[in-house]
């Protein structure tokens, strides 16, 4: 293999992108775009949920636990029956009708004093648990308004928790989220762009006339690996950028080690565009191996969720992904610190499928020759 | 540049191509003297094409034999020495002209200056010297043609395979054309063209007339016209088919 010819191919794809805007915008704006919308929009807080209150209760207790109430989590109403306030769930016009029952507060006080007292201490959540995350916050709400209330009046629980961070230390959703997006838009964009790219090489004819000059198939591979190794490292530079800038995410590891890990995977990508690519003869056809790519890589590398909670049938499927190593290796980078003594296996492993993949996609090229 | 004058650039013995069960290319017999310019003619799926892709080592032999410039077909050692036009444009629309002929002068190793030099003297020779630094996607088809006829030049092969290089350009420039392949021919350079322009066969040296992947005749053109008794190549080209349909 010729290193002169190779890169001969890696300018060519630089010079292309000169001229080429549309595909610059995509390499650039994308990422960056995917990054703050799903930054924004996964950030995590539920707000602005519409409840009802219904207080038959006339004491303090209750009267504290409803200022204690989160006004950013809670958009609250108040009726004066419950029936009206189930009805108000019922009709979709609120997530949930919280009741507080009458002499809640004297029977919260007097069960204070006498435990064994059968008062009715309940506050009666009438939720539409129809969606999870709602629900969910609500309860929160409550439970925390609670909390708070006994804090106030001097009742504490006699146990707590001591929170003290290993790693991740003031991390928020959005710090989870980068690297994986990182991961993500670079397979994903490398992918494409290098499945396009290929398929416009067969069907333009230049790669015959590449194959009829002294440039072998593994300069080919070698020149498009190169390239968009370095296009997977610039676009990692962005969003570690625009990720500081906009919303100070936490890198506490070496950047180096994530370039590494985003290197090895437009690598693997390469690979994949072109071995894919064999399979399209037009490029309407290759857009149709989008949801090949994309869903697995969405769902089972843990970009949003923990590959702990992917079903166990599924879980294989996750180390079969590329991209779950990039996730979790980067993760483990900008987020524990780790240095390649931890996150070897991920290297390991990505370089192994770059190998598997670059040997198969220049061995599909060889077997073009009918 | 000029291969030895003992050795033919092109021989092949008993050469198939089948795709399947259709055989595109069938006992064919060549031998093309170095420096001639030799036409490949027939109609479409004649197997100009596909005999072509075989010298140039794109597609495996399926029987026979192929040698290139005293090599086997495909050896590595022959692809820097020689030059290949596809049929298709086969450039890079996102590149310009200055662009795509670079990216060929360092594929084959020629340094900056040698790249500089080739491409002047082919711009001049294409009429496309202001155009230099255009996108290819900007030109026109004739254009496109021209450039793609450039890149497989700017080497300085000792065998050109030159696939239908004179469709769609016009009859001023394809005049040109084949006044700079009697050049290259001057030169020493093999030059072997495919068309089904009959009319074209006269600027070769020798032509091969290629149908249903057989040879049905091979000579000067002259030579042919008048062994089968007539006017043009075209309706040679046609009486020896008609023969050869007859039981």
């Amino acid at each position: 293999m010729k290193f002169s010819r190779a890169f001969a191919i890696t300018k060519r794809i630089f010079r292309g992108l000169r001229h080429d805007r549309r595909t610059l915008a995509l390499i650039i704006i994308a990422p960056v775009l995917a990054m703050c919308i799903f930054g924004v929009a996964f950030s995590g807080d539920v707000t602005n949920v519409g409840v009802v209150i219904v207080n038959l209760d006339d004491g303090v207790v209750s009267k504290a636990i409803i200022s204690n109430l989160s006004d950013e989590t809670l958009d609250i109403r108040y009726m004066d029956n419950e029936q009206d306030a189930v009805a108000e769930v019922e009709g979709g016009d609120a997530w949930a009708a919280i009741v507080f029952p009458q002499d809640f507060s004297a029977n919260v006080m007097a069960k204070l004093q006498d435990n064994s007292l059968a008062v009715d201490t309940a506050i009666s959540v009438n939720a539409d648990k129809s969606n999870v995350n709602i629900v969910t916050a609500v309860m929160r709400s409550v439970t925390d308004a609670m909390m708070a209330t006994m804090s106030q009046a001097g009742v504490e629980i006699p146990i707590s928790i001591d929170d003290s961070p290993v790693y991740g230390e003031g991390a928020e959703f959005i710090d989870f989220f980068v690297p994986g997006i990182m991961a993500f838009a670079v397979f994903l964009l490398t992918t494409l762009l290098t499945l396009l790219a290929f398929v416009g090489e067969r069907t333009s004819g230049t790669l015959e006339r590449l194959r009829a000059s002294p440039m072998k198939e593994s300069e080919i591979v070698a020149g498009y690996a190169m390239a968009f190794g370095i296009i997977g490292m610039f676009q990692a530079s962005l969003l570690l950028i625009v990720g500081t800038l906009v919303f100070n995410i936490i890198i506490v590891g070496n950047p180096f080690l994530a370039y590494i890990i985003v290197a090895l995977l437009a690598v693997v990508s390469v690979s994949l565009g072109i071995l894919l690519s064999s399979a399209a003869k037009r490029e309407a056809q290759a857009v149709q191996f989008l949801p090949l790519i994309i869903l697995p890589t969405f769902l089972l590398s843990g970009i949003f969720w923990p590959i702990e909670a992917i079903p166990s049938i599924l879980r294989p499927l996750s180390f079969l992904i590329p991209p779950t190593y990039g996730v979790e290796g980067m993760r483990s980078v900008m987020l524990r610190g780790w240095g390649l003594e931890h996150i070897w296996l991920q290297i390991v492993v990505l370089l192994a499928f770059a190998l598997v993949f670059l040997a198969a996609s220049v061995k599909s090229l060889q077997r073009e020759k009918g | 540049m000029a291969t030895s004058q003992n050795q033919p650039a092109v021989e092949t013995r008993q050469l198939v191509k089948k795709f399947g069960f259709f055989t595109a290319v069938d006992r064919l017999n060549l031998r093309i003297e170095s420096g001639e310019t030799y036409g490949m003619l027939g109609p479409n799926g004649s197997g100009k094409t596909t005999t072509i892709k075989m010298l140039c080592g794109l597609l495996k032999i399926t029987g026979g034999e192929a040698f290139v410039l005293s090599k086997k077909a495909g050896d590595p050692s022959v692809s820097p020495r020689i030059g290949y036009m596809p049929q298709e444009t086969a450039l890079y629309l996102d590149l310009t002209i200055h662009d795509n002929i670079r990216l060929f002068g360092e594929i084959y190793g020629m340094n900056r200056d040698d790249i500089e030099r080739e491409e002047a003297n082919l711009l001049r020779f294409i009429d496309l010297e202001e155009w230099r630094n255009a996108p290819i996607s900007t030109l026109s088809g004739g254009m496109r043609h021209r450039v793609s006829l450039a890149c497989s030049m700017l080497h300085n092969p000792e065998l050109l395979f030159l696939d239908e290089p004179t469709v769609g350009v016009d009859p001023e420039l394809r005049a040109s054309f084949w006044d700079y392949f009697e050049a290259l021919r001057k030169r020493g350079v093999t030059v072997i063209i495919t068309t089904h322009y009959m009319d074209e066969a006269h600027h070769c040296s020798k032509v091969g007339l290629l149908r249903q992947g057989q040879l049905i005749a091979e000579g000067p053109p002259e030579e042919i016209t008048r062994s089968a008794g007539a006017q043009s190549l075209e309706d040679a080209f046609l009486a020896l088919a008609r023969r050869g349909e007859q039981p």
